[in-house]
């Protein structure tokens, strides 16, 4: 979609974080701003047997404050938690929205109860709390359980495009504003932490027994995270309708389809290139518009190599930064948080770190913004999140 | 904006393709069931598989060589959809196409394998070669590349009327891209023993062969399979209404929000005929009760006896047959209607008609409708 197209401008009126790095906005960004590592050994299930044995884990301390009816909290999983937290904090942060949709990102959902449930079957041939596990699995369970805890009787579209997924359905619930189609729309993402996919990363190699080093020359790879995060977007005039402050805009989103492999960018770089240039197109900018970027930085091998080149070409000497290096990769809920981070940098003037950067990778124009956050002038960031299966997506984001 | 259905594609057990399945729907006929046991747990369910040999000309694509059941039957829906429109993928016109998938429980054969050799044989043995075909989009990222789509891929999940949602997801994007000229809607499940095991803990599937609709609600068997529609700018099948769905919060609410959803999207015309998700579960008495209220004269077909109860394919294969329905003028007979719902029609029959309802009531608390209009 061009600028010129454009029907309605879009504002983030809301937004509610819970990551590793902490339970809200203001735990997150005092965390960012102070450049904490919160990947530590990974405490709910075994790793002895796998190369990568840390990740960021959010204690389950921070989700008893999950607004949950009591009646049925001790059934939810705890991706319903996240989100539910969240999506309270959005929803109190923009002082009463109307929301007419939600779209949310996962890739998991609430694996860890399918997880559970075949252990279970494995071990014993009773039934008894089979129901709960195997009714509050699905991805859309933890959604439809937030949206209850908050009294959001509204319709969920609920996007699974692997890593991409959250800033999938930031970018649609733009769109969907700044047509006109909606005047409010709820979007984010969660994903809790899962043996199933921290195994899966780690037998395909991915995942490091090392501290995860984005665009270092010598990264090993990525170690999870996990979290839920949520926006509120709503149109300029629904907004000042309802006397609703805004944070930010949205001016930029674009999305390509890399189909050279299942697990693999394309070398060239040219999935994420073509994610962020339709972005750049979308927003009516130019590339040195933009301030800062929130890169994927998955600190992979591919990842790192692919969307490096990316930046590189079309934001030469632009400051880049991956909190995940903080964080981890939260997957399915990265991008919304991400966004959120954009959003807080957007806000409080500030360059997120980029921690354990040791050695910077010489083909790479770009500045690596390094171990410690810093105070930037930042009117435009773009925030890059790239998915298995060749999903890429850039969302722009505008100082208010 | 008017937006068509142009092409019609489902691969079920019935059937390679939709002809061929539409056909067996209007002899009667019900797919076989086949035995599925849970090798764990000593329990046995029936479910209806799609043969191999439907699936023999995807599965020859090197792409889709390590590909599960999944992605085979949605590349299969995939192609079809596009040789039913007369249309011609790629050549050019790779980003005007948008592909949207709906997904319930996904590549649940390889996430079953996968997370098996975790738990029996340790996390170090478990095989890098299945992990990524667990992954939701997966099917999606093997059909973007066999049509060379790089434009926008978007995998819904949700319960079985995620396929409802999905189309309603596409006609978004054709609406505010007037760039795009098509989009894909590919809706694609597989059967395994965990997923009735899962269903069955919730008394919603049973280790029986058959299953009532609008009887005794005693469970569904599940079926696998894909249906595709390509959604175009021109056409005779328009979409005339559709929703990304409602939620409701439990069993007690399902019916007003049904109510409420199947009559806001028919405020102006009433339907001819209703193609409806019913299979054995609560789900029946939540349409029963909406029916008798809202349209007690029209004629409900209910597809799943014939095939299953096939997730997230489901309500594609619902949009699929309500289609075929208004092109061939015929109403298929319901196979295992119970007597609760006396419109449900039982025998296939000639049937004049230019607008059709297609309603889903999921398990997991959605609700979803759609209207096509036969213009």
């Amino acid at each position: 979609m061009r600028a010129v197209d454009r029907q309605h401008r879009v504002l983030v009126t809301g937004m509610g974080v819970v990551s590793p790095l902490g339970s809200n906005l203001s735990s997150n960004l005092r965390s960012l701003v102070n450049a904490i590592d919160a990947v530590t050994p990974v405490t709910t299930f075994d790793v002895t047997k796998t190369r990568c044995k840390t990740a960021a884990q959010i204690p389950d301390g921070w989700l008893e404050d999950a607004p949950m009816r009591l009646r049925s909290a001790y059934r939810l999983h705890r991706g319903a938690r996240m989100a539910g937290m969240a999506l309270r904090e959005a929803c109190d942060s923009a002082k009463g929205p109307r929301p007419e949709l939600i779209v949310v990102g996962t890739t998991s959902g609430g694996m860890s109860f399918g997880e559970t449930y075949y252990r279970r079957l494995l071990a014993t041939k009773s039934r008894k709390g089979f129901a709960r596990l195997a009714g509050n699995y699905t991805p859309q369970k933890s959604v439809l359980d937030a949206l209850e805890a908050n009294r959001l009787r509204i319709p969920a579209q609920i996007v699974a495009n692997a890593c991409s997924s959250g800033a999938n359905a930031i970018g649609h619930g733009f769109e969907l504003v700044s047509h006109g189609l909606r005047a409010c729309v709820i979007c984010g993402g969660y994903d809790p932490l899962c043996e199933l996919v921290f195994v899966g990363f780690d037998s395909l190699q991915a995942a490091t027994p090392e501290k995860i080093r984005p665009f270092d020359k010598n990264r090993s790879g990525m170690v999870l995270g996990e979290g839920a995060a949520f926006l509120i977007l709503e149109s300029e005039r629904y907004a000042a309708h309802r006397g609703a402050t805004a944070l930010a805009e949205i001016v930029g989103y674009g999305v390509s389809t890399d189909t050279y492999h299942l697990t693999q960018p394309h070398p060239s770089g040219i999935g994420p290139k073509l994610a962020m240039q339709r972005a750049l197109e979308s927003a009516g900018l130019a590339a040195g518009a933009i301030d800062y970027v929130n890169a994927h930085g998955t600190a992979t091998i591919f990842n790192d190599a692919t969307e490096g080149a990316a930046i590189s070409e079309l934001c030469e000497r632009v400051p880049v930064s991956s909190t995940k290096s903080m964080m981890g990769h939260a997957l399915g809920a990265a991008g919304a948080i991400e966004a959120v981070f954009s959003v807080l940098a957007l806000c409080e003037q500030f360059l997120p770190a980029n921690i354990n950067f040791a050695e910077p990778d010489p083909s790479w124009k770009f500045n690596v913004i390094g171990n410690s956050s810093r105070a930037g002038s930042v009117d435009h960031a773009l925030s890059n999140s790239i998915g298995f299966g060749g999903t890429n997506a850039t969302l722009i984001l505008k100082r208010i | 904006m008017n937006l068509f259905i142009q092409g019609i594609a489902a691969v079920t057990p019935l059937g390679p393709t939709a002809p061929e399945t539409w056909l067996a729907l209007c002899q009667g006929q019900q797919a076989p069931r086949r035995l599925i046991a849970n090798a764990v747990a000593d329990r046995k369910y029936f479910a209806c598989t799609v043969p191999g040999k439907f699936v023999s000309g995807a599965a020859r694509q090197p792409r889709l060589r390590r590909s599960g059941t999944l992605s085979l039957l949605a590349a299969a829906a995939g192609f079809d959809a596009f040789a039913d429109a007369g249309v011609k993928p790629g050549g050019g016109s790779s980003d005007r196409i948008a592909v949207v998938f709906a997904i319930c429980s996904g590549g649940v054969n390889y996430t079953r394998r996968f997370y098996h050799e975790i738990v029996t044989q340790g996390a170090n043995a478990a095989s890098p070669l299945l992990f990524p075909e667990t992954v939701y989009n997966a099917a999606a990222s093997h059909l973007a590349a066999l049509l060379d789509v790089d434009g926008q891929s978007y995998t819904l999940v949700g319960d079985s009327s995620v396929g409802l949602s999905a189309l309603h997801f596409a006609t978004e994007l054709l609406v505010m891209q007037p760039e795009l000229n098509h989009c894909l809607v590919v809706g694609t499940e597989e059967v395994d023993w965990i997923l009735s095991d899962a269903f069955a803990s919730w008394r919603m599937a049973t280790n029986k062969d058959q299953f009532e609709v609008y009887g005794r609600a005693s469970g569904t068997i599940f079926g696998e399979g894909a249906a595709a529609v390509l959604i175009g700018r021109s056409g005779v099948l328009q979409i005339s209404r559709s929703s990304p769905g409602r939620p409701f919060f439990s069993v007690r609410d399902s019916e007003s929000v049904a109510a409420e959803l199947f009559g806001s999207l028919l405020a102006e015309e009433s339907p001819e005929m209703i193609v409806s998700s019913a299979n054995g579960t609560f789900a029946d008495e939540v349409e029963r009760k909406v029916f008798g209220k809202l349209f007690s004269s029209v004629p409900v077909y209910a597809p799943k006896p014939a095939v299953g109860e096939a997730l997230g394919a489901s309500a594609l294969f619902q949009v699929a047959v309500a289609g075929l329905a208004l092109r061939h003028q015929r109403l298929p007979g319901t196979l295992s209607a119970g007597l609760r719902l006396p419109s449900v029609n039982r025998k296939t029959r000639s049937f004049p008609a230019t607008n059709a309802l297609v309603t889903c009531v999921g398990f997991n608390q959605q609700v979803n409708a759609m209207n096509l209009r036969l213009t």
